[in-house]
């Protein structure tokens, strides 16, 4: 019992980081057709930036986090507009989307390397606290991310079905020539949707390295292929489905530990846990769990 | 800038441009020809490497029986990877072929008691208590060395047998290749790129043809493992990881996806690009510690597909409406 | 006009009963039979989202039916893939004529040849017979552009074809398989008078010399007429009419459903 609370918990706060990052991934993709290769290295982009500001020039880490969610939107804002935009206008195919996110993603990871270089860190944050909850040991900052990460998760929904470029960005993914004979300002849609999984990958980037206590330059890159799990399984191009995924994604890989399943799974095969729910649902459910929403006659 | 006239740096260049040129092949095979986007084609070469080191070392086979079970592994997981998820769209398939190779390279990782796990084959556990297993290539690499030294002399190397091993058959499987691409089999193929309804109203059987492409460049991805595994004469799980696979893209791309015959150009590009950032030792490079070397090639190569895919997309050789139709 | 009477011989080559399907809230096609002769013309008209195209589709395989049974030459096809029933000879045009715009037009029509030893990877391994094939189907690829008057294109990308000359591409191409049955989707919309003279003149040659059976779908009446044996009218995708053509004219429902709708659309 106190095992299933215990991965219960751990599992919605790994979920709700991956929901974070998924929601990036798959909004990208409804409005782009871009899979973005690159999202890993802006999660460890904004786990590396926080840490430089919160440790290194220690201030508020609170402000840190914002500080490294802008350079998250700057990059992206940067590289829609030099790179992004262009390959719209050539008409660029799938093909050419993947392998600029790849280049993309090369580039960046380097970059990192060479100005932060290659060592662990770890933020100013106590790692060690933990309260006990029903015979579960919550960590403080398994605390602060569920805490944090819902109130996103929160935001980022309500932004989708509220705000006015929310529900453009929808009704571009939807049908974007009807969106934009109807008035919907597609540059504006698409640089909004840099923007937000910018700020998003940032974030999920530190709430990585708090769960994590420490990390280095590959944080991210090792996630990304969980990620996909995640925005696959909640439907691709489903911004709702994303967040879905990610967090019953973190369930089933905490939850596989538990003893029921096969003995329970050895902790450190659960990347394969989302491998296998990653190609259990392109075999049987490619549309993912949301997809009726998206199938059109 | 002495690297650049030593032949050593030459031979090393040149080598690896023709194991990549033959991995390089297989990607040519599935996307030039049937519009396949597999990024997980480095789990073929992954796959074909180990399992020559395994069936060697732990269950000492002849080295040839083992390479040609390691091809044919590699095909066969071509083939599984097709069956379960080619129905599915390209951007669908693009990331299944991601998460293969991922998988794979994590199952070589964890499964230490028959790969060696994170220490590589070296450690793979076996009678003899050394993991090599190119003792039976050696023995030809070796002639080949003894042949070349009197033209050479002390600068022959087994690099330099190698050398002249790897490029006869990147010629030859270039030319098969092309071969099989004037076949009506790469006509239907090159129409199911534009459109799947067509060519099934024919009697064509799309799947079919595609899954054969996916095997095929698979097979030449196992090939490529095999030359890989005698050069380096050791495997670990890291000499996999998923840029391995964009190498391949970064080749293709810059001869051009649908033209084979440029291929061995951009194959010696890259060559030089990896060589390079390994040895050179004259400034900016010089300040560079080796593992800086390594991000300062892979770096490079994201510039590189980035410029070619916004500047130049159809590559050094190829039509531009070829990529832009996509 | 020609008239001729509809065949009663035994067997019908394409037999289709009943059947139904629906894409999410939409039922295109609602509870469809009829069957086809062999050797003769037929023609399916019915105002636009009549269901006709979606019927081609159901009948080609390119979408699975959700009830009912098709039958051709006597064998169910309505379980098999859309490559499996073109295999069995029963093969279809496109409406907006899909040719394969980067494939030069003579590659359009040669990729059409079926039992191609080059189609296989063992006639990889035998290039003698894959050569001899190749030589006699660029033969009769070029008899066959010969014939549609396109012969001076066969090197270019079928790309640069206008519309016209790809559906009388499409056709060629259908014809390259030996099919003992073609469907035709709206072979005239949009083509040229004398391009639809040529195609008109191509039809009317094959119903002379070899033995295929057509279905047509056409959405104006009048371009049919002459050339259908039978015509069947098709609205809110069922039949609502079948018979010889001059019957059709006559028929209350059509005008109401189809003419009506005409009037009011054009």
């Amino acid at each position: 019992m106190t095992d299933l609370i215990q991965y219960l918990f751990n599992g919605l706060v790994v979920g709700s980081i991956f929901a974070i990052a998924a929601v990036g991934i798959s909004l990208l993709y409804s409005v782009l057709r871009l899979v973005n290769f690159a999202a890993g290295d802006f999660l460890t982009l904004g786990a590396f930036i926080t840490y430089f500001f919160s440790v290194t020039i220690e201030i508020n880490f609170f402000l840190a986090i914002i500080i490294s969610m802008g350079a998250g939107m700057a990059i992206s804002w940067f590289l829609e507009l030099v790179l992004w935009r262009n390959l719209r206008r050539n008409k660029a195919g799938t093909l050419a989307l993947f392998l600029v996110a790849t280049g993309v993603a090369l580039m960046l990871r380097p970059i990192i390397q060479y100005v932060f270089g290659t060592e662990t860190r770890k933020f100013n944050v106590d790692i060690l606290k933990t309260y006990d909850f029903l015979g579960a040991r919550i960590a403080h900052t398994q605390l602060m991310v569920l805490i944090f990460g819902s109130l996103a998760i929160m935001t980022i929904a309500l932004f989708m079905s509220k705000a006015r470029i929310g529900k453009d960005m929808r009704a571009y993914a939807n049908n974007p020539s009807l969106a934009a004979v109807s008035g919907v300002n597609v540059d504006r849609v698409v640089m909004a949707t840099w923007l937000i999984s910018g700020a998003l990958g940032s974030l999920a980037g530190v709430f990585q390295g708090l769960v994590q206590g420490q990390f280095n330059n590959a944080m991210g890159d090792t996630l990304l292929l969980s990620f996909f799990a995640a925005v696959v399984l909640g439907t691709i191009g489903d911004a709702y489905g994303a967040l879905a995924g990610g967090i019953l994604l973190g369930l089933f890989m905490e939850l596989s530990q538990l003893a029921i399943f096969f003995g329970g799974v050895p902790s450190n095969y659960k990347p394969v846990v989302a491998f296998a729910t990653l190609v259990l649902v392109l075999l049987f459910k490619p549309e993912g769990l949301f997809g009726y929403r998206t199938r059109k006659v | 800038m002495e690297a650049f006239i030593q032949p050593g740096f030459w031979v090393f260049v040149l080598t690896m441009a023709g194991i990549y040129g033959i991995f390089a092949l297989g990607l040519q095979i599935q996307y030039g020809v049937a519009g396949v986007m597999n990024f997980g084609h480095v789990g073929m070469m992954a796959i074909s490497g180990y399992t020559i080191a395994v069936l060697v070392i732990k269950y000492e086979w002849s080295f040839w029986w083992a390479a040609l079970a390691g091809v044919s592994a590699a095909a066969l997981g071509g083939a599984l990877l097709g069956l379960a998820t080619l129905r599915l769209s390209g951007d669908y398939f693009a990331i299944a072929s991601i998460a293969f190779a991922e998988i794979t390279r994590y199952l070589i990782l964890n499964a230490d008691g028959v790969t060696g796990g994170t220490q590589g084959t070296l450690a793979i556990p076996n009678p003899k208590g050394f993991g090599g297993y190119t003792d039976q290539v050696d023995v030809i690499l070796y002639w080949i060395m003894d042949r070349l030294y009197p033209i050479f002399g002390d600068e022959t190397s087994r690099d330099m047998a190698m050398l002249s091993v790897v490029w006869p058959f990147l010629f030859l499987f270039i030319w098969i290749s092309s071969r099989l691409q004037k076949t009506s089999w790469a006509t239907v193929l090159r129409a199911t790129r534009e459109d799947d309804d067509v060519p099934a109203s024919l009697g064509k059987n799309v799947f079919r043809f595609r899954l054969q492409a996916l095997v095929i460049g698979s097979a030449f991805g196992g090939i490529a493992g095999v030359f890989w595994a005698v050069q380096f004469m050791l495997l670990a799980p890291e000499d996999f990881l998923r840029i391995v696979t964009f190498y391949g893209w970064m080749i293709l791309i810059l001869a051009g996806a649908t033209k084979v015959k440029g291929l061995a150009i951009a194959a010696i590009f890259f060559g030089f690009l990896y060589g390079a950032t390994r040895f050179l030792d004259f400034w900016p490079i010089s300040e560079l510690s080796s593992p800086e070397r390594a991000y300062l090639r892979i770096f490079l190569i994201g510039l590189v597909l980035v410029l070619l895919m916004v500047k130049r997309p159809q590559g050094l050789f190829g039509k531009r409406e070829e990529m832009v139709l996509e | 006009m020609e008239q001729s009477t509809v065949k009663q011989s035994a067997a019908p080559i394409l037999d289709v009963r009943d059947i139904s399907v629906s894409f999410g809230g939409v039922k295109p096609v609602r509870g469809v039979s009829f069957s086809i002769e062999k050797n003769t013309f037929t023609s399916i008209i019915g105002p636009n989202g009549a269901g006709k195209t979606s019927l081609f589709n159901l009948i080609s395989g390119a979408n699975k039916i959700d009830s009912g049974e098709i039958y051709f030459k006597g064998d169910p096809i309505h379980s098999i893939h859309a490559y499996q029933v073109a295999q069995r000879g029963l093969v279809r045009t496109f409406q907006g004529a899909k040719v394969i715009r980067r494939l030069t037009v003579v590659e359009n029509l040669m990729m059409a040849v079926q039992g191609n030893p080059g189609d296989n990877l063992w006639g990889f391994l035998n290039p003698s017979a894959r050569k001899r094939f190749e030589i006699s189907t660029r033969e009769e690829a070029m008899l066959r552009l010969e014939q549609v008057g396109l012969s001076k294109f066969a090197n270019d990308f079928a790309g640069i074809l206008s519309g016209g000359q790809r559906k009388l591409l499409d056709l060629s191409r259908a014809l390259m398989t030996s099919p003992s049955m073609v469907l035709l989707d709206e072979p005239f919309a949009g083509v040229n008078p004398t391009l639809v003279e040529k195609l008109l003149e191509v039809i009317a040659d094959l119903r002379k010399n070899n033995e295929i059976t057509f279905l047509l779908i056409e959405h104006d009446l009048e371009t049919v007429m002459n050339i259908s044996e039978r015509v069947i009218v098709m609205a809110e995708g069922k039949i609502i009419a079948d018979g010889l053509p001059n019957s059709i004219y006559d028929n209350e429902l059509v005008i109401d459903a189809y003419l009506g709708s005409r009037r009011k659309g054009a």
